[in-house]
């Protein structure tokens, strides 16, 4: 009985303390703009990189679909080739998976990020000044 | 009977509910989505109850209920891992995203807790089996607090909560119209009403074995 407790205890402690571990790594999966001009990023690193896709700067070129981002400091050019999700537009969150060409990020993945917002159609809206993001 | 009533109530309820402009249909899916894994929470935090308190009495009843739990648990977590994976194909534009924590951490909750129905088997002796199943029971709870994190703690795809958040809980205004927010929560009743009556089915089997396992005659004479 005692034996059994200790070896309980033992897991959750171990559980616990490997979770802590984990978080406190301050695991990313994506960088924001901002964010790399703080980091050294060579031309051939591939990142994943995340923003807020700019007012109307979505243009299509052939196959390329060309558009900035930003994190509200920080803009970046994209260029794009790769499949373009269905809610890809102005104002809505994307993370882009590509590299460097100097100024300009070239992407062929692309994820829309949704935020946690729910509006529906009858035009009836919560406040949104409460939520900055 | 008292099962399918309010199973079909919610597939009625989600499909006829409203919608979110921006992601459109797809954003239905909310309604399967987040109650199966909020009533899965559920299960597996009764689970954690049942296998403490048959743990330390060792009343076979505790164990049954546990167990009952856990296999409506898996069942809501399969949902909610179906159901999210179509709507990241919908709105984020992929099935999977190997790199977010909460997506990987509810794969491994799903595993854990198949794991728990594995245990079962392991042992001949039932009340053997019980007792080490109910370490697994007590271990599994501490996912549950690391996967509502896991959005604030790892920057990734999936978004924040829009309920259990700190400022929804602080300011008491959900970031949804108030129609979808009832809708929604009408959906939770909904399943946690499904997961009632599914653990009442799953108890009456493990009731049986435990009978068979405690009075083995009795069985035998029929």
């Amino acid at each position: 009985m005692k034996k059994n407790l200790l070896i309980v205890l033992l897991g959750i402690g171990l559980i616990i303390y490997a979770s802590t571990v984990i978080a406190s790594r301050n695991t990313i999966y994506y960088y924001t703009t901002s964010e790399t001009l703080e980091i050294e990023i060579s031309n051939e690193e591939r990142i994943k990189l995340g923003g807020f896709v700019l007012q109307d700067s979505i243009t299509k070129d052939g196959e390329f679909t060309l558009f900035t981002i930003t994190d509200g400091n920080k803009d970046i050019d994209i260029v794009f080739d790769g499949f373009v999700p269905e809610l890809f537009q102005e104002n809505m969150g994307v993370i882009l998976d590509g590299v460097f060409d100097d100024d300009l990020f070239l992407a062929d993945d692309m994820l829309v990020k949704h935020d946690n917002e729910y509006v529906s159609s009858d035009g009836e809206t919560y406040n949104v000044e409460n939520y900055s993001e | 009977m008292m099962l399918y009533g309010p199973l079909l109530v919610w597939i009625a309820v989600a499909s006829l509910g409203p919608y979110d402009v921006t992601q459109g249909m797809s954003s239905k899916l909310l309604y399967v989505h987040v109650p199966t894994v909020w009533v899965a929470y559920l299960g597996y935090s009764l689970t954690f109850l049942y296998s403490v308190l048959y743990f330390f009495t060792k009343k076979e009843k505790y164990d049954s209920l546990a167990v009952a739990n856990a296999m409506s648990g898996v069942i809501f977590t399969i949902v909610t891992l179906l159901s999210g994976s179509y709507w990241g194909k919908l709105t984020w534009g992929t099935w999977w995203v190997w790199g977010d924590a909460r997506l990987n951490l509810t794969a491994i909750l799903l595993l854990v807790y198949l794991g728990y129905i594995a245990s079962r088997q392991f042992n001949k002796d039932l009340a053997k089996t019980a007792k080490n199943s109910s370490i697994i029971g007590i271990f599994g709870i501490i996912q549950i607090p690391i996967l509502h994190f896991s959005v604030i703690w790892w920057r990734s795809v999936h978004q924040q909560a829009s309920i259990l958040s700190q400022e929804t809980v602080a300011s008491g205004d959900a970031p949804m119209s108030s129609d979808i927010l009832v809708t929604l929560l009408v959906s939770v009743l909904l399943v946690t009403l499904v997961h009632v009556f599914l653990t009442k089915r799953f108890r009456i089997s493990n009731d049986i074995s435990w009978a068979d396992y405690l009075n083995p005659q009795s069985r035998a004479k029929i």
